[in-house]
């Protein structure tokens, strides 16, 4: 148990629940991740069970992000996690920039100046294509773990170049060319070039502000880091820990909100 | 435009630019003559004025790469009254048929891509994406493109130009010179008419002002009797098409119409459609088809699938199936009878009017049926083009008019004239195979 | 947030004022967007209804006729005649506005041929100050639409009459205007403002003077607290976009909508009656649908967010509508460099408003917060 944890930050995404405690210094002390349960009420009440035992019984102040933060009822406020991402990542890194953030369902390019104020931001919520989706269902389609994708699509040079814009044709295409033989590998490597070049899209319509930064899930696959850097012409820098980025920026909301009496209530 | 300028531009193009050119085309054409040049079973080889195509293209676009030293520039609309501006002596780019040729030459995605990382959307019109990432980018098939110095836009052809104009003129910091005509829902009414013509007036009026010198009315008359001299000769060329077996398809039309477009007006765009148009009916007096083993005719509706004309080309001629027509390609013949050279801006007000895309749905419908029977067409391919809302919208009545009360077999093919990200290669294949099909039962 | 008195007002539905409207022994028009002369079907007797999408629609009767890449204004719109939603009326009118409104009057005239008469009116684009080009056509675009007026009601008004309509309607426009420029003193929630602007589209012109009016009044002291922005864009549909925006901590205080801040028609100078209804609509506000040109469209923008003190703005944009998209960029790049911060964001006109509209509109007003 610690008692240096001050505040709490929920990212309740649509893939995985985050939650982070920092120190009064804004420092990540503590975090819990788990994928995301269908039953997300319940398993909310168990992150707060979980925080409670490892941060003690006083009511901290607590804020909610992510798809589902309007079901983190005893949150004192609720943020986007647009801005919760900024926050954790300017904390962290010291300094502004362009964040991608590659979720599971979403994507987010977020543009962030020297104060740590948003400039603009985008979003591709609408098409799996761009997102973490669509290496989950290649992935599948292929039979390799998903975590193992990354390494597969590094283990080759060439790459076989796949034209769909769509998921669902995609898996057509990597049929049709498994059957006539192509190697896997080089499909990998060519499934992370189809959605690199999609997500540099967007972040090239939102603007750039260098450096770049990767957050989310899909930050861990080395591949998607080293393409998207070739894609872009720059260098992708990863803060610590790429998928706590949201709850991080929550939690540090968090400790700047005045002490309420709704804290209390939380006991 | 200094006198150095004008030096190097004489140097660039007239001398050197123009005896390349020349000596160019006669090694296409000594090429061309050699037994074995021409090797595919299905399709006839290509016309024999084809260097000349090659030639006057590549011509303009190197006049274009200096015309800043020598020229005023217009950038102009395809629909657009080009007349007076040819007239006044400026250098006329179509951004529209440079986005064809980069459709052509696919090259077109990347610049899309370029506009779209600037912040244009996807969802407009892929010319206008390919033409600002053009001038975003400087990058081009054509080496350089002249900087306007005057930009004409006639909407006749779709409002889309209308945005899109307003943003090269924020860009580029010139005048515009709109010509907003009127949309024929039925007919075109004489205040339509009227207040076209005001415009054109106005129109020359600000040419002249930029270009410095007055437009002449024997020049005018002279450019504009040139004009519907190349227009009708391109009408006799597509109605060569009627003719059984087709002595050219209408994916030789997509590329041949390039001078009609961007080089009305000239002298030696009218030689040329009398060069081809007799080379045409020499075909028709042997019956030699453009597609070898003609069976099926087909009529095109829309613009071309620019960066696919080569490979449907040859998939249709493998099928003996050949594209005899195109609404596209014939809207310039039909523009013929109303220019009048005596009267030039008055008829221009009617001419740039009457286009197929300033007509209504159903006016395009007659028309299809009309080229139908002239053409003896077995079936028709409605390109749905995404791009393209003036020529699409309508399309699915037409089809099932077609279809259900003239028992003509149409397929409406989704994609886009010029991103080839619309474009989903098996699904199009699949249909026009499945299509073929019903056209053999 | 100041107490929301909208609830107090009311307004009635449109098939109540229809209703009414037909047993006075009137017609009324369904009128497409976007620009259209109401004196002139008001001086026959006609009310004119606008449709604007509606939200929520059912698109597959459309969908039969218009491809998917076509926007929801005319495909909602196509799809709620076909459903029936516009049996009570007595003619379509489908002005010219863009490329896809062109392609909803054809078709409509051509192949679908309602049982209603369908009218068309074509849009002068360009300078409405350039010698009086567009003006003296649309003047003539008016006579011609007089005389389809006359044929379907039988009736003949004068010029006089007309002037007295048109009076009526520059009345309706200038009520427009003082309701925007006391927003901040109305205690009105965003949607309730809105519903009442709105109400132009369907109400006859002395009634909207009167809701206005009525609203008006209930002006208070203190004024609303909130992240000012003002809102630009073709028309806030679904209206939850004005909840969600104010439930965030907004408060639109400058409106660059096509349905309302871009039709606030000025009066008129002409005594000629269609001259004068010319001159209301092509001197209305900066307008791509009108082709105005992306400095009138910047200038104004910057302007209305000196004037109404906006911290940013928000483009909710239908999708697929080209008029809009094409000026974004470079507006959204002028107005970036004068510290003037903007959103897109894009509507299918769907029933609700989607989470991640919300979240879009939420992250907006975080950074202002």
């Amino acid at each position: 148990m610690s008692t240096e944890i001050e505040a709490l930050g929920i990212d309740a995404g649509s893939t995985t629940t985050k939650m982070v405690g920092v120190t009064s210094s804004g420092r990540l002390a503590w975090h819990h991740l788990e994928p995301t349960d269908p039953q997300i009420e319940e398993q909310l009440r168990r992150f707060l069970e979980i925080s409670r035992k490892e941060a003690g019984p006083a009511a901290l102040p607590l804020v909610g992000t992510g798809y589902g933060r309007n079901l983190v009822q005893p949150a004192d406020r609720r943020v986007t996690e647009i801005t919760c991402h900024a926050r954790g990542v300017f904390q962290e890194m010291g300094h502004g920039g362009t964040l991608i953030d590659i979720g599971g369902q979403d994507t987010k390019v977020i543009l962030i100046d020297n104060r740590g104020s948003i400039v603009n931001f985008v979003m591709n919520d609408k098409c799996a294509a761009g997102t973490g989706r669509f290496l989950e269902v290649v992935a599948n389609r292929l039979r390799i773990p998903l975590q193992g994708m990354g390494d597969v699509a590094l283990s080759s040079r060439e790459e076989e170049s796949i034209s769909s814009t769509c998921t669902v044709f995609a898996e057509s295409e990597i049929v049709s060319l498994i059957a006539r033989g192509h190697s896997t590998e080089h499909i990998v490597r060519g499934l992370h070039r189809s959605l690199v070049r999609r997500i540099s899209a967007l972040a090239k319509t939102a603007g750039l502000i260098p450096p770049v930064m990767l957050s989310g899930g899909v930050a861990q696959n080395a591949a998607v880091r080293d393409i998207l850097s070739e894609e872009l012409g720059q260098k992708v820098l990863l803060p610590r820990y790429p998928q706590l980025v949201g709850a991080y920026g929550a939690a540090l909301i968090a400790l700047g909100l005045p002490k309420t009496p709704q804290a209390e209530q939380r006991l | 435009m200094s006198a150095l300028g004008s030096l190097r531009y004489h140097l660039n193009v007239s001398l050197l630019g123009n005896a390349y050119l020349r000596l160019d085309r006669m090694k296409l054409d000594r090429q061309m003559r050699q037994p074995g040049f021409w090797k595919d079973e299905h399709l006839s080889p290509p016309l024999r004025v084809s260097p000349w195509l090659k030639e006057l293209i590549t011509r303009h676009y190197l006049k274009g790469r200096h015309a800043n030293d020598r020229f005023k520039v217009a950038w102009v609309t395809s629909g657009g009254p080009v007349e007076f501006l040819t007239a006044l002596g400026y250098y006329v780019l179509y951004p529209e048929n440079h986005g064809a040729m980069c459709g052509i030459r696919r090259v077109s995605e990347d610049l899309c891509g370029h506009a779209e990382a600037a912040g244009y959307s996807r969802d407009i019109c892929s010319y206008a994406r390919t033409d600002i990432g053009s001038v975003l980018s400087g990058k081009t098939p054509a080496g350089r493109l002249p900087k306007p110095d005057l930009l004409l836009c006639c909407t006749n052809i779709c409002q889309t130009v209308l945005y899109w104009y307003q943003v090269l003129a924020h860009h580029f910091r010139v005048p515009l010179i709109l010509i907003d005509t009127p949309f024929v829902y039925s007919e075109a009414r004489d205040h339509d008419v009227a207040y076209v013509k005001k415009q054109l007036e106005h129109g020359v009026e600000v040419a002249e002002k930029t270009a410095g010198r007055s437009l002449g009315h024997k020049e005018l008359k002279e450019t504009t009797l040139r004009s519907k001299d190349a227009v009708e000769l391109w009408k006799r060329i597509i109605e060569t098409g009627r003719h059984r077996p087709s002595p050219i398809t209408a994916f030789d039309e997509f590329i041949h119409m390039a001078p009609i477009v961007e080089m009305r007006g000239e002298p030696f765009t009218v030689d040329y459609y009398a060069a081809m148009l007799d080379e045409l009916e020499e075909r028709v007096a042997h019956d030699v088809g453009a597609v070898r083993n003609e069976k099926k005719r087909l009529l095109w509706d829309n613009l071309p699938i620019w960066y696919r004309v080569r490979q449907f080309s040859t998939l249709f001629a493998k099928q003996g199936v050949s594209l005899v027509a195109s609404t596209y390609t014939n809207a310039w013949g039909e523009l013929a009878e109303h220019i009048d050279p005596e009267r030039p801006i008055e008829s221009a007000a009617k001419v740039y009017m009457y286009p197929i895309l300033n007509r209504g749905t159903g006016d395009k419908l007659r028309t299809i049926r009309r080229m139908v029977k002239e053409y003896q067409a077995d079936g028709v391919i409605l390109h749905s083009d995404r791009s393209c809302k003036p020529y699409s919208v309508g399309q699915m009545d037409q089809r099932r008019r077609l279809t259900d009360e003239l028992h003509v077999p149409a397929l409406l093919l989704e994609a886009d004239h010029n991103d080839p990200r619309c474009f989903s290669e098996e699904q199009a294949l699949n249909r026009l195979g499945a299509f073929m099909e019903v056209l053999e039962g | 947030m100041t107490e929301s008195a909208g609830a107090a007002l009311r307004i009635p539905g449109r098939r109540e004022v229809l209703r009414s409207h037909k047993e006075k022994g009137g017609f009324v028009a369904a009128v497409f967007p976007i620009h259209y002369p109401r004196a002139l079907l008001r001086a026959f007797g006609i009310l004119p209804m606008e449709v604007w999408g509606p939200a929520g629609v059912n698109t597959t009767p459309g969908d039969a006729h218009l491809q998917a890449y076509t926007c929801n204004i005319i495909r909602n719109g196509l799809s709620f005649l076909l459903s029936g939603g516009l049996d009570e009326v007595d003619l379509i009118l489908v002005p010219h506005g863009c490329d896809s409104l062109q392609g909803l009057g054809s078709v409509l005239l051509d192949f679908i041929k309602p049982r209603q008469q369908v009218l068309t009116l074509y849009l002068p684009r360009g300078d409405a100050n350039d010698a009086g080009r567009a003006i003296g056509f649309f003047a003539d675009e008016f006579r011609s639409l007089y005389k389809s007026l006359s044929a379907i009601t039988g009736r003949k008004p004068s010029e006089p009459e007309l002037l007295s309509f048109i009076a009526q309607e520059e009345a309706a426009d200038q009520q427009r205007s003082v309701l925007f420029q006391q927003r901040l003193r109305l205690p009105l929630t965003d949607r309730e403002f809105y519903r009442v602007l709105r109400s132009r589209e369907f109400l006859p012109a002395e009634e909207f003077v009167r809701l206005a009016q009525e609203t008006l009044q209930q002006k208070v002291e203190t004024s609303h607290s909130g992240v000012p922005i003002v809102l630009s864009g073709i028309v806030p549909e679904p209206m939850e976009v004005l909840d969600a925006i104010w439930r965030a901590g907004g408060i639109v205080v400058g409106d660059d909508l096509l349905c309302s801040g871009r039709r606030l028609y000025p009066p008129g100078k002409d005594e000629d009656p269609f001259p004068r209804m010319a001159e209301n609509i092509l001197l209305a506000p900066p307008d791509s649908t009108r082709g105005s040109s992306v400095q009138e469209r910047i200038e104004h923008l910057q302007k209305l967010c000196e004037d109404t003190s906006a911290r940013g703005v928000l483009f909710y944009n239908v999708k697929f509508c080209e008029p809009e998209l094409f000026y974004l960029p470079q507006i959204r790049k002028s107005l970036s460099g004068r510290g003037i911060r903007s959103v897109e964001m894009e509507t299918d006109l769907s029933e609700h408003l989607p989470d991640q509209m919300m979240t879009r509109i939420e992250a907006f007003l975080e950074i202002f917060q």
